[in-house]
C-alpha cells in the first residue's frame, strides 16, 4: 500500500526496478506538496481544492531530477492502448496505467467518484481479468477488460489517453543530495512565489476567505453539509498519508536531513507534523459541523479562521525552508543504491 | 500525529498515514478511514435522499434521467460533453424529459458507459446500489 496513487505508483515501479527509495522521498524531491483553491472551474460543480501538484509531474520531476527514465505510451485508438499494455504485460514488464478512478470496480461505492488522474499498476492478465496493484488497496485487485477501458479511456478534464508508463533505465548510482535540494527548492517556489492568486500561500487565503460563500453555491443543507465534509475526503481519505500531505512532507523532511547531515530540516520536520496536525482539526471540524447541519455563518467564519491560521503558519514555515536552503548544506554525499 | 492516535478500526475503507512513532521516527502505518468509520450511515442517508428527491422532480417532469445521473456522479454538462462526445448545448437539452424521450439508442448507450449503468437503469433511472447502505455499496 502507499498513501499516494501516483507517488505509491511510482514509488513501487522504482523498488521494483531495483532503486530502493521511499515514497516520502518520491514525494518530497517531485515537489508534491502544494495548495490551489478553485471557486469557479468549468470542470467542478462546487468549490473545491488540491494539495499537491499537478498529476503527472511527480513522474516528471523524479524523471529530471534522479535521471531515471519512464518509458510513456499516449493513444488515440483505444484498441491499440490495450494491444500495448496486454504485450508489456506478456513481456513481464508491471506498467502504470492512469485511469478515470470512478471504473475501478473493486472501489467502493461511496469512495467512487469521477477523477480522470488515478495512477495504479498493471501486474497481470488472467483470461479477462486484469489483475492491479493500488496503492489504495493493501492487496492486488482484479478489474475486467471492459471496466479498464472505460478508466484508461475516459474523456473530460485531464483525461488518461490510455496512459501507461514504466521505469526503462534506472541509474546503478544516485547522489539524492541535488535532488532532495531540487525538490525543496521547488515545492517552496510553489507555495511561496507562483504568480498566481489561488495556489499556494495564497490559495490557503483565498480558501479561507471564501468558504463563507459556500452556501450560495448549495442546492439545500444536505448538499452543503456534504460538499463540507468533503473537506475531510480531500484533506485525509483521497490518499494524501494524512493532513493534506504535510505528514508525508515531514516524512521527507525528516529522512532528508539524515541524508544532507542538517539539523535545521529535521526541527522543520517536527515544525510540519505540527502543522499538520492543524489540518487535520479542519478536517475533524469540517465532519463534525457537517454531520450536525450547523453550517450557518459564525461556524463558517470559524471554519474561515482555522483554514486562515493554516496560511499563516505555511508561510512561515515555508520561508524558514528556503532560508535553509538559501545557507550551505553541509552535507556528506549519499548514495541510493540500485 | 502519534502513531496511537492514529488507529481508526474500519477494515472497510484502509490507507497509509503518516505518524510520530515511539522512537521519534515518522514513518507509515496502515490505518482505517475515520470519516468512514464515524459518518457512512450520514452519506447514505444524504445520497438516498437525494435519489428520492430527483426521482420525485422525474415523476412530475421536470427533469430527466440524464439530470439525476449527472447530479449524482457530479459531473458539469462540460465534462459530461467532453465525456460522451455530444455537443453541451445537446446536453442541456437532454435534461429535459421531452427531449430525453427522443434519444437514440445510440446515445442512450453512450450516456448509460460514461455512468456506468445499463441503458434500462438509464431509462428507469435506477441507480446501481439503490437503496444504499454500507453492505449493498461493497464491490
Amino acid at each position: 500500500m502507499g498513501a499516494h496513487c501516483e507517488s505509491g505508483t511510482v514509488t513501487s515501479l522504482l523498488n521494483h526496478a531495483g532503486l530502493i527509495i521511499t515514497e516520502p522521498m518520491v514525494f518530497g524531491i517531485a515537489s508534491g506538496i502544494f495548495f490551489g483553491y478553485f471557486h469557479k472551474h468549468k470542470s467542478f460543480t462546487f468549490p473545491t481544492f488540491i494539495v499537491r501538484n499537478r498529476p503527472g509531474d511527480m513522474r516528471k520531476n523524479i524523471q529530471k531530477r534522479l535521471g531515471v527514465k519512464f518509458q510513456t505510451f499516449s493513444f488515440r485508438e483505444e484498441q491499440k492502448g490495450i494491444e500495448k499494455l496486454d504485450e508489456l504485460l506478456n513481456r513481464g514488464i508491471p506498467t502504470a496505467s492512469q485511469v478515470d478512478f470512478y471504473y475501478m470496480d473493486y472501489v467502493p461505492s461511496w469512495e467512487r467518484a469521477h477523477v480522470n488522474v488515478h495512477f495504479m499498476v498493471v501486474i497481470g492478465k488472467e483470461g479477462q481479468e486484469y489483475i492491479v496493484s493500488d496503492s489504495y488497496f493493501p492487496k492486488p485487485e482484479r478489474l475486467n477488460e471492459e471496466s479498464l477501458r472505460r478508466g484508461r479511456f475516459a474523456g473530460g478534464n485531464m483525461s488518461p489517453k490510455g496512459f501507461l508508463f514504466y521505469p526503462s533505465f534506472v541509474p546503478s548510482e544516485i547522489d539524492l543530495r541535488k535532488p532532495i535540494i531540487k525538490g525543496i527548492d521547488k515545492a517552496c517556489f510553489n507555495m511561496l512565489k507562483l504568480p498566481v492568486p489561488f495556489i499556494g500561500i495564497k490559495g490557503i487565503r483565498l480558501f479561507a476567505k471564501r468558504v463563507v460563500d459556500w452556501p450560495k453555491f448549495a442546492r439545500d443543507t444536505e448538499h452543503l453539509s456534504h460538499e463540507v465534509m468533503k473537506i475531510n475526503i480531500l484533506l485525509e481519505d483521497q490518499g494524501t498519508g494524512g493532513a493534506g500531505f504535510r505528514f508525508m512532507y515531514a516524512t521527507f523532511l525528516q529522512q532528508a536531513a539524515e541524508i544532507v547531515k542538517n539539523e535545521a530540516l529535521k526541527e522543520l520536520s517536527a515544525e510540519l507534523m505540527t502543522i499538520g496536525d492543524g489540518w487535520r482539526e479542519i478536517s475533524l471540524f469540517a465532519a463534525r459541523i457537517g454531520k450536525n447541519r450547523d453550517l450557518g455563518p459564525d461556524k463558517l467564519r470559524e471554519l474561515s479562521d482555522l483554514i486562515l491560521d493554516r496560511a499563516e503558519v505555511e508561510e512561515l514555515f515555508f520561508k524558514k525552508l528556503k532560508k535553509v536552503l538559501n545557507r550551505k548544506l553541509l552535507c556528506l554525499p549519499y548514495r541510493a543504491m540500485s | 500525529m502519534k502513531e496511537k492516535e492514529g488507529f481508526v478500526d474500519c477494515p472497510e475503507q484502509q490507507m497509509i498515514l503518516y505518524v510520530e512513532k515511539e522512537d521519534g521516527q515518522f514513518g507509515p502505518m496502515q490505518t482505517g478511514s475515520y470519516i468512514t468509520k464515524n459518518y457512512i450511515d450520514d452519506y447514505f442517508e444524504k445520497r438516498n435522499n437525494l435519489i428520492n428527491k430527483l426521482k420525485e422532480q422525474i415523476n412530475r417532469g421536470e427533469i430527466s434521467p440524464v439530470k439525476l445521473f449527472m447530479i449524482l456522479e457530479d459531473l458539469t454538462p462540460k465534462e459530461l460533453s467532453a465525456r460522451t462526445k455530444i455537443p453541451v448545448r445537446k446536453i442541456k437539452r437532454h435534461l429535459l424529459p421531452v427531449h430525453f424521450e427522443k434519444l437514440s439508442e445510440e446515445l442512450q448507450r453512450r450516456y448509460a458507459t460514461v455512468f456506468n449503468i445499463t441503458v434500462e437503469q438509464l431509462q428507469k433511472a435506477v441507480p446501481s446500489f439503490e437503496p444504499m447502505n454500507a453492505e449493498l455499496a461493497k464491490p
